[in-house]
Order: structure tokens, then sequence, then C-alpha cells
């Protein structure tokens, strides 16, 4: 892949100064960034290097993803993210999963990738091939919630609800990990998503509810 | 996040055929877990043209126990499995701790040993785009006079940043080796000595990894069963956050006396913070007549806080005496 | 109660609490289902066909001139459709902020936006940096606006009386307050999606204002209000921050009504930090006296607002508590930065923190228990039971330090509790309507444009109908957040309970007596009344007559019944709201962490709707309040004015580690009709957490938020 070549040097307001100064790498050959290289790589498809027998993935590229036990295939580039397949590119869009910070610092985009808890926004979908991914729309319905959505719900574990999926998700995750979590282990385990309205308290009495009911004890 | 292109190669020969040689060159970028380099992806720190997953490169991803006494952790290991049960020895429980206390289960379930040990920096104007800085190129460490509460006090200059690892005060504390793999073959460093100080080697980086090496794994004597250590780590918010400061300690006790002893702070230098006087105030002392204050002390020995940053000094006092009474 | 031919009606009132069965009881929210199984959609959600993404360009530096916008390379990424300068050369970006704005892309993906926005070019002459306080106040500074740096000067009280006070107390406190600009951080970013096709147009905004967005948005897109219908049926946080189209509005709605094309633009995460609203900071000089008597006897104070370039918010001092004297000025003092925004309980946090650190420090001063301090000079019995309440439940009465600060054990911990109360006006405002319509087949939905930022207001738009009729929850379909149903009123002052439930209310009051005239008249014979319950109706005199509710509706034959009725003052709770909080903590004084052990709060708040959800939002606003206290903090680096805290790393709220045991009481001694309440548990939580701080280990906080560094440095432990 090539990419077109910055000018050396640019007016020193503009390089120090612009929205985000276009430094590009750590070795301090403070080049530009490129700016038309998505209009090329696109034009491009993936190709093996035929002197080191390495796939290398570059521009638009078709792969097969499993979501929710379905082969679903979608276009993506290789710096497209899971999030990004799952919100926008995959018909339908999956929109449960939610972007929040798109940092890895939230927990809102959390999915589940071999049935481990993953930030879905630092995933390169590439990754993910020939991988099992479940999102929230891989757990219950409405009309037919899993234990820990019902847990949710019968505790109040939300409120605006957009921290939610990615609560339910790492909660799917921590359940698989401890069928009977102390509270310590519940704070843990859910230590990687953040809710801006307060419902913790109900979450961590839904996840223990929870947990109780996959037991196979009472409520 | 600008686009790149993503190379699969399903050998270690073919990851590093495909690396650069000029250490300056950042258009070719390693990948294992990628929880790391997509931040530096996303907030276009970093823009290479090519990088390199070592996801399909087999055999980097087990715990083994060598003969020698070692134990060889592999760098795709994802921090999760260190965390569990049974993955290492008692003594070696620092490791253990330190992993439980990275980021979250997310970034667990895919993170990885080598992209633990070679993280970059969280410094606030490091990781601002807009911010030119010393370590991406520029002229200046914004943070010597800017906003530093969370920068070093300890083996500042010119850049004051702190590694954020927290596997590697663990590792160096418990004497852990690195290896190595580039074109010539493979070598082997110390942990301790893996990583530099900014005024002992280009500012850019952190780590003597040349551009075309994969630190391939990391070797941990298995301290004797005499030998217990923690990993005491201090964060600012307790769910999810790096190291405002934290203490490695392994001590090695045979009838109440301390056979040798490691101190290793994180958090508060460029690198792993290795306190030797603080070690020296412990060895051969039995254990109720150490003067805990005063190792505490020794370990904050020579600090050089900066404007927003003198806390850490009693802080990591205080880490450094709890550590002691947790392992006494 | 009446229901025969002769038409007789009465008022619509609530029911004896004894006798509801939904209202006042803890309800499931009825849009959990859909949130838990991410089917909710929020306005971030909408794919519309042929949609595109939109993208804004913001400066990063807070002030400078702009030579040159280039656009022409964002033109040449692969899929950008549009790319526009926003402001014309020369322009001078005055503030970090929805002034920083100076393009806008859209692109058929998100990625190729987001390319296209940074191919966009720049040429700047950077500004002066004007980000702090001590920044806009030096001599000489450069004004931050035109309106200069200082301004809304306030006096309250009479200097003469200060000043008298102070040497007449026995106790005397100087020293300054200081808290942080600290943010909404609602979890959906500001925007909307606009789905406009040249003569009427949906807009799914995230927004707390559904009914007064349709004239906002009519104008931005050039069209009449019956043109254009807002929708937010669900919505990822507000606090506030989410009333107007805002600059993301107006753009969104110049590209539709260019490419008349659906538009999707929701800001990014650092773009929500810079331009998404804020809690205005607040620098505070007191002065206060006490006498021995436990009388607070005066307060004076110069308090500077810090709301960037708006006015901040502040309601005065003493606060809630009554002072014999008292002077108190206070302005704001402007700094390159966006307004503030209302957030939740605008001024009073800071209010709190200062006035709850005053009357602490004076009652040590005074060698008195804080709590009986406290109460002396409170005028409301409500708040000194609340007061009584939480110290019962976090155990005061067995605490070993009432009257001066404790001491950390041989293993450096100390433990401590602290106080503070709240208040809020309480009440609703006119404005809002209710249809409830009962149809022929027996399905009831009850409809108001209000929107629900996570209160729970779907669900007793749900409730009060249902517990009219005599229905199960799910028997009502509440239909919210669309500007084509009766209107609702902004979700703003704690208002909005008030102001929907009363209308719901009358509507279904309304739409029961309506029905009941209809049956009376289909019902062979007199009937004295109807009684609703249990999903039936029947009789209570006259003739007989015992049906299902079902086969009541069956009698409509083919006309519903339909009544929209609006608010109805008498419905609701008037006056003041009151609350208390206590917290515990633990301190360990030799690395200054703070562990928030236990928080209890009381709160009143009229009749409730629903107690799970209110418990909920008592408990958000205690963890709010907890997060601000240990973590929040809006930093700039001073120098060259980059905002350092744009994002969910370095701007930290609590996570679950952060939490306590939480206590949430529910005062149902106010026995005053409905209200809402949400301000109020926000308040006093990070003015209790800092004297519980004080009451473990001496160390006085005073500034927020309480960082080990500052934790430290109050236990004279930085060299």
């Amino acid at each position: 892949m090539s990419k077109t070549p910055e000018p050396a040097a640019r007016d020193e307001r503009e390089a120090d100064l612009s929205r985000r100064s276009f430094l590009k790498g750590a070795g301090g050959a403070a080049a530009g960034a490129a700016f038309v290289q998505g209009a090329q790589a696109t034009q491009e498809a993936a190709v093996a290097d035929p002197e080191a027998g390495v796939r290398i993935l570059s521009g638009a590229t078709e792969i097969e993803m499993s979501v929710n036990g379905e082969a679903r295939k979608v276009t993506v580039e290789p710096r497209t993210t899971l999030l990004s397949v799952l919100r926008t590119r995959l018909e339908p869009a999956l929109t449960g999963t939610k972007e929040v910070c798109d940092n890895g610092n939230c927990g809102a985009c959390t999915v589940l990738v071999d049935g481990k808890p993953v930030y879905s926004c630092l995933q390169l979908a590439v990754t993910v091939q020939g991988r099992p991914v479940t999102t929230i729309e891989g757990f219950g319905k409405p009309d037919q919630l899993s234990a820990v959505q019902e847990a949710f719900c019968a505790n109040d574990g939300l409120m605006c609800g957009f921290c939610t999926p990615g609560f339910v998700v790492a909660t799917e995750a921590a359940l698989a990990k401890h069928s009977n979590p102390d509270a310590d282990t519940i704070r843990h385990e859910l230590a990687g998503n953040l809710c801006r309205c307060g419902t913790y308290d109900g979450v961590f009495k839904a996840v223990a509810e929870a947990s109780a009911v996959r037991r196979g004890g009472a409520k | 996040m600008d686009s790149f292109s993503l190379s699969l190669p399903t050998s270690l020969d073919e990851a590093i055929a495909r690396l650069p040689e000029d250490v300056f060159d950042s258009s070719v970028q390693l990948m294992a877990g990628g929880q790391d380099l997509l931040t530096e992806l996303k907030g276009y720190l970093t823009a290479p043209d090519e990088v390199v997953s070592l996801g399909g490169v087999p055999g980097l991803d087990s715990i083994q126990p060598h003969t020698n006494g070692t134990i060889a952790i592999g760098a795709l290991v994802t921090l999760d499995a260190l965390e569990a049960d049974g993955a290492l020895p008692p003594a070696l429980r620092a490791i253990v701790e330190a992993a439980s206390s990275i980021a979250s289960p997310q970034i667990r379930s895919v993170g990885t040993v080598g992209g633990n040990l070679n993280q970059r920096p969280r410094c606030w104007y490091y990781r601002h785009e807009a911010a030119p800085c010393l370590k991406k190129g520029g002229a200046v460490c914004f943070a010597k006079d800017g906003k530093n509460k969370y920068n070093a006090i300890f083996g500042g200059g010119p850049s004051y940043i702190v590694h954020p690892s927290d596997l590697a005060p663990a590792l160096v504390a418990l004497n852990a080796d690195v290896l190595l793999t580039g074109p010539g073959g493979q070598r082997r460093m110390s942990l301790e000595d893996y990583y530099y100080l900014p005024r002992e080697g280009p500012v850019a980086f952190e780590t003597r990894r040349a551009a075309n090496e994969v630190l391939t794994s990391v070797e941990v004597p298995v301290a004797s069963p005499t030998t217990s250590s923690t990993y005491l780590k201090f964060k600012e918010r307790s769910s999810y956050d790096w190291a405002l400061s934290s203490v490695a300690m392994a001590l090695d006790m045979e009838k109440g006396v301390v056979r040798s002893a490691s101190i290793v702070l994180g958090g508060v230098a460029p690198k792993p913070w290795r306190a030797r006087a603080a070690e020296a105030l412990l060895v051969g002392k039995r254990m109720d007549e150490v003067d805990e204050l005063a190792v505490a002390k020794a370990a904050l020995e020579g600090a050089e806080p900066l404007s927003d940053n003198a806390y850490k000094v009693p802080l990591t006092e205080g880490l450094v005496r709890r550590a002691f009474r947790s392992l006494s | 109660m009446s229901a025969n031919k002769s038409n007789r009606r009465a008022d619509p009132a609530w029911k004896p609490r004894s006798e509801m069965k939904l209202i006042n009881t803890a309800m499931r929210r009825v849009d959990g289902p859909d949130k838990v199984t991410g089917r909710a959609m929020y306005s971030a959600d909408m794919r519309l066909p042929n949609m595109v993404y939109a993208r804004l360009v913001l400066l990063q530096v807070p002030r400078a001139v702009v030579e040159k916008i280039d656009v022409s390379r964002a033109l040449e990424v692969e899929g950008c459709v549009l790319a526009q300068p926003y402001v014309e050369a020369g322009t001078e970006v005055l503030y970090s902020g929805d002034d920083s704005v100076v393009a806008y892309v859209a692109a058929e993906t998100e990625e190729a936006a987001e390319d296209a926005a940074r191919a966009v070019r720049l040429t700047l002459m950077p500004g002066p940096v004007l980000v702090t306080r001590l920044q806009s106040l030096a001599p000489g500074a450069a004004e931050v606006t035109s309106d200069g740096n200082v301004g809304r000067l306030r006096e309250q009280g009479d200097e003469e009386d200060a000043v008298l006070g102070l040497s007449e107390s026995d106790v005397l406190i100087e020293e300054t307050y200081e808290l942080p600009i600290q943010h909404h951080l609602c979890l959906e970013t500001h925007g909307c999606v606009v789905d406009y096709d040249g003569e009427q147009a949906t807009v799914y905004a995230s927004t707390q204002a559904v009914t007064s967005n349709q004239g906002e948005f009519a104008q931005l897109l050039d069209l009449p209000s019956d043109k254009v219908r807002i929708v937010t049926e669900h919505m990822g946080g507000g606090f506030g921050a989410k009333f107007g189209a805002g600059v993301e509005g107006g753009i969104a709605c110049t590209i539709a009504k260019q490419l008349k094309r659906p538009v999707h633009l929701l800001l990014d995460r650092p773009q929500e930090f810079q331009m998404g609203g804020n809690r205005s900071g607040t620098h505070a000089r007191v002065k206060a006296g006490a006498t021995a008597d436990g009388t607070l006897r005066v307060i004076q104070a110069e308090v500077d607002r810090l709301g960037g370039v708006g006015g901040g918010s502040f309601p005065g001092l003493p606060y809630i508590y009554e002072a014999e004297a008292r002077h108190v000025k206070d302005r704001s003092v402007h700094t390159a930065s966006d307004s503030s925004r209302a957030m939740r309980a605008p001024g009073h946090p800071q209010a709190s923190f200062i006035m709850e650190s005053v009357m602490d420090e004076l009652a040590y001063g005074l060698a008195m228990d804080p709590l009986e301090f406290r109460k002396r000079n409170l005028g409301d019995d409500v708040w000194h039971r609340h007061l009584d309440t939480v110290a019962q439940e976090i155990g005061w009465a067995a605490h070993p330090n009432k009257t001066a600060a404790g001491a950390p054990d041989d293993d450096g911990m100390a433990e401590g509790i602290g106080f503070a109360v709240a208040t809020w006006g309480a009440g609703g405002r006119r404005g809002a309507e209710c249809e409830v319509r009962l149809n022929p087949d027996g399905s009831v939905t009850s409809s108001c444009a209000v929107q629900d930022l996570g209160t729970g207001a779907r669900t007793y738009v749900a409730a009060i109908p249902a517990e009219e009729f005599g229905l199960p929850l799910d028997a009502v379909t509440a239909r919210i957040g669309d500007s084509s149903l009766p209107p609702g009123v902004g979700s703003g002052g704690s208002v909005t309970t008030g102001s929907v439930a009363p209308a719901v209310k009358a509507a279904a009051h309304g739409a029961r007596e309506a029905m009941e005239k209809r049956l009376a008249e289909a019902i062979p014979g007199d009937v004295d009344g109807f009684v609703w319950a249990d999903g039936r109706v029947r009789s209570t005199g006259g003739a007989d007559f015992d049906v299902s509710f079902r086969e009541a509706c069956a009698m409509l034959g083919t006309q519903p019944v339909a009544v929209t009725a609006g608010h109805d003052r008498s419905l609701q709770a008037r006056g003041q709201l009151h609350g208390a909080q206590a917290v515990r903590v633990r301190v360990d004084t030799w690395t200054g962490r703070v562990q928030v052990v236990k928080m209890v709060a009381i709160q009143d708040q009229g009749l409730p709707m629903n107690r799970m959800a209110l418990e909920s939002q008592i408990k958000g606003g205690m963890i709010q309040a907890l997060s601000y206290g240990l973590l929040e903090e809006r930093v700039f680096d001073n120098e060259h004015g980059w905002l350092l805290t744009d994002n969910m790393e370095t701007y930290r709220v609590a996570g679950t580690k952060e939490i306590p045991e939480l206590v949430a009481i529910i005062d149902d001694e106010d026995d005053r009709p409905v209200t809402g309440m949400a301000e109020a548990p926000v308040i006093p939580g990070q003015s209790a957490l800092s004297n519980a701080i004080y009451n473990a280990c001496g160390a006085r906080l005073r500034a927020v938020p309480f960082t080990p560094d500052r934790v430290l440095a109050a236990l004279g432990l930085l060299s």
C-alpha cells in the first residue's frame, strides 16, 4: 500500500496548532498523515505477499464472521473495529452494542469473543474471523429474557440504559467464570464497565440474583 | 484511525521478516492483543503503513516450567491466564496480583504479557494528539512544567513519563529475563535492563527491543518456597486505572531472617525503579528487627518530584510499608 | 363518586396510598426488557436508508484566528459527500467549546467521515490562553470576550452587619474553598439523526426537551412546526446538558437541507467533553463565625463562579442554613471555555460543599458535635428529623469521634463519618398534557411527548392509568418521546414528574369518567357508580353490573374513549424538598486513599410514583456525588490550552469498586402529592464525604476532588 508523500516542512503554526497535529509514529520524524490513503486502500484487495508467504490484508476485504451463531459476510478494512462492524456494517445493524468512549475505558461495547468479554472498540474485525462473537442480541429477547436480563429488570439495574447491554454481557461472562461470586468478585469482574446514572447497586443485586437462579436456587 | 495493511504471519520468522531494521522507522508496528496499539492508532499517535499481527504465530501463548528452574511465560499469554488459579507457584504471587490489577476484565481477556511489557506511556501529553511532545518527536516535555501529577519522581529528564506496566515491576522484582528474537537469532537480557531511562537512549522509546525483534517470552526463576512476593498498586480509581504508584516486593525468608529482598517501584519512574538502598536495609535482618519506616524512607530516597507530584513520595512510602507488612 | 346518567363529575385526586396497587410500589420499568436486550433504540442507533454520517471539526486550542480553512482534501476522501467550513476565514474562535467548531463533513461511512474531518486543513494564528481563574484575573489579561472577564456581580446581606458578627463570634474561620469544573458525561453524546425530505422532517434527537425541540428544529430546517416531528424513544443520559439543538443540531439540519438525505451527527467523545456541557467551578473566600452556644453568627464570602464564557451557578450562602448576619458577594470569572450548563442541581453541590465545610469547621472549632451544630442552625424540623435518621443508620451514636477528629490506628487507617443536607423546590409546571385512550379491544394507551431520561417517566405514564382502571401495569401502553403526542415539558429542575404525572392522572381520571358515562348509558337501568379493580369493573349500586375490563371496552362499539387533560396543580406537591446524607469513610493515612464504606440518604419526595425507580434515582445521585468527590475534574493545560481530560481515562468517574454500601430511605412522612426530586440527592454527598475524611483523621479537604495528593497534603505529609 502506498501513501501520499507529505510535504516535509509545513507552516510551523499549522504543524503545531492544527487541530490534531499529524505526528507520525514514535520515531520523531514528524511527517504528516496521509489524507487520501483511504481512497486508495479501498481499491486494493487482500493479497498474499509472494515472497514471504504471509497473508496481507489491505483495503476493502470481505470477511466471514460468526455473530450470535449466524455466519455473516461483511466488507471491512483492516482498521475496521468489531464495534463498527456490528453497529454500522451489518445489515441489519446490531445497535444493542453501544459506542460510548471508543477507547477501551467504559465497557458499553462489551461483547463475547470465544466466550470471553472484550471491548469490541478495541478489536479489529479481521482478527475475529472464525471466532464466535456473541452480542447483547445473542442473549434473551424482550419476551424471553435470560436469567441475567430478568434479574437486571427485577432489581432496576438500569436507568437510561445506555451502559446496560455492556453490563449484561459482562455479567454473562462473569457468571460463566464464577458460579457464585461474592460482592468483591462481582465488583472485580464488572470493573471494566461504567454507568453514569449510578445504577451500580441494582446491578450488583441483579448479578447476585442471577447467579442464584442459574445455580438452580430460588431467587 | 488511519488505514493500514494487516499482515498475518504464521511463524516468528515470517513476522520478523516484515519488521523494519531502523528503530526510527515506525511504518511497521507489531500487534499482539492490540489493546494498547489500537488506542494509539485511534489517537493518531502512530500511523503505520503496516501492522504485523502476532496472533497467528504459534508457540507464544503458553506458561511452561523449564528444567533449568525457570518458568517461561509466552509473550502471547493473556493477562487473565496469569490470574487463573494455579497458573504460577505461590512464591510468584506478585505476578498474579499485578496481572489482576491491570485495567479491566475485558482488557485482560485480550491483552498479553508481551503487550503489557511493551505498552506505551499514559502521560497526558503523550496521549493528547495536539501536544507535540518530546516522545513524539517534539522539542518539549510538556509534563515537566505542566500538569505532571501523574509523572515521574525518579529518573526523569529529558522526558518525565512513568512506565505504565504493572507486570514489569513484579517481574523485575522476581528477577525475570526477557527473550527477544530477531533476524540474527535469539538474545536474552534481564527485564530490568530491558527498560532504560530517557537520558540513556532514544527518548522516543522505553525498551531496548530492536525494531525487528519480537519479545517472545519472559523467564522467571522459580523462587524458593521460602520466598513470598506481593504487588501493591495504588489506583486513583480503584475500578480501573494505571498505577499512581506501585510496589513489587519479594522476600526470601528463612527462620524469620531475610536472605534476599527485592523492592521495585512502579508508576514513579520511566522504568521499573529498583529500590536497592531499601533492599539493603532488609537483607540479613530478622523480620521483627526491621525498621519498616526506614525501609520505606530509603525506597524513596533521592526522589525529585515535579510541581504536582510530591505526594507520590509519602504515598509510595506508605505502599512500601503495606507491602512489607503483608509479607511479614 | 357517582357515574350515573346524570353525569356528575368529580375533581381528580390521588387515592389514599394504602389503596394503591401500582403507584408507590416497586414496579419494574416497562422499558426494562427492551433495554436489557439491546432492542431499545437510541438516537445514535438510528440506521436509515441512504443515511450519511456527519462529523464536526473542532479546534484544539481555546482561542485562535482561523486564517484559512481548506476542505479540498476532505472532499477527495472516498465516500466523503460534503465538507464545508462552518466559519469564515479570518474568524476568531474565542473559547474551547461550541465556538471551536470550524468545519463539518458528511460521508457514506463513519470511517470516511472521520478521514474527511481530519483532512480539513486549518491555518491558525493562536491567541492568548485563558483557561484558569488566575489567568483571567491577572493584571493586563486579555479579555475572554468583549464583555470582560468578570461579570454578573451580586451582593447579598450587609457588610457592616457581617463585620460586627465576626467581632462577636467566639470561633472564626477564614478559608478558601474550591470546586473544579465537572462534566455531565452523558453516555450517549449530544446529537441527532435528521430525516428530512424537503417537505417534512423527523428528528431523532437525544434531548431532554422533545416538545420545545420541535419549534427549534423547525426553524433550523425552515419548516413549519407541524412538518417536524421530534422522536426520543430512549436517550442515554442528559443531566441538564441536553435541552437545545446546539451547534451540532444546527449543522445536522444544514447538511440535511443540502443533501436531502438522512444525517447522523453525534459528537465523538473528546468533542462531548469539549462542548457537551459542564458544571461551573467555584472559588470562594469565606470568613465565618459562631458563638459558643452553637449559633452560626455570620458568614462573609467572596465567591467566583467559574462557568467559562457563561455565568456559572451559585444559589448563595449560607445556603440551607440560617445565619444571624451575612455578606456574600458573588461574580462570574470568565475563562475561554464553554459555558456551564444546567447540571443536576445547578450551583447547589458547590454551595453545599462550601457551607457544609464551614459548618463542620465551626462545629469542631467549638468542640461541638457537628450534627448538633447543624440542627441548631436549621430552621425546618424536617431536616432535624432527616439528620437524626441518617445519623442512626450510619451509626453515629456509637462512633468515637464526635467533637474532634479521630486519629489513625497502628496500621495507619482511620474511620470517620460526615453529614450534609439537601434542598430543592417541589412541584411541576404548566403545559404538560396527556391523552388516555381506551380502545374497544381493551387496549389502553397513555400518551405524552415527554422524554424518559432514565428516570422512569415511561413507567408512570403507564402506571397511573393502570392504577385508575385497576389494571396490571402491562395492560397500558405508554407512548412517549414523540412531539406528535400531547406536549410534555423539558426535563429540568426536577419538574418532569410534578408536571407530567398530574396531567396523566387528570387524563386517566377524565377517561374513567367518560368511560363510566358510556357504560352507564349502555347498561339497562340506573347505576350508582363503578369500581375498577383487579381487571374488572362492577357497579356499586343500582343495576347489577360486573364484567372484565375487556368486556367493558367491547361495549364501546367502534368508538374509543379518548381524553386529553393538562397539568392540574392540585395533584402536585408544592414547597420545598429536604434531604440529608451521611457518609462513612476509611482513610489510609499513609497513602491518602479514601474508601467510602457506606452512604445513607433520606429524601422527601411527595407521593412516590415507583419506589424502585425512586430508590435508584436517590442512589444515582449519591453515586454521582461520590464520583465528584473522589475523582472528577476537568483539566486544561495552562500554557497551551489543550483539554487534557477529554476522554474517559483521564476524566475519571466512579466504577464498581468505588461503590459503597448504599442505603436510600424514602421519607414516607411526606404526605404531599407528586413531585420530582432528582436534583436533591446529588447535592450533599461530596460535602458529607469531605466532612467524613476530616472526622476520620483531621485532614480538612477544601478543594474537590479528594484525591490522594490533596489528602496527603491536608495530613501535612508533603514536604
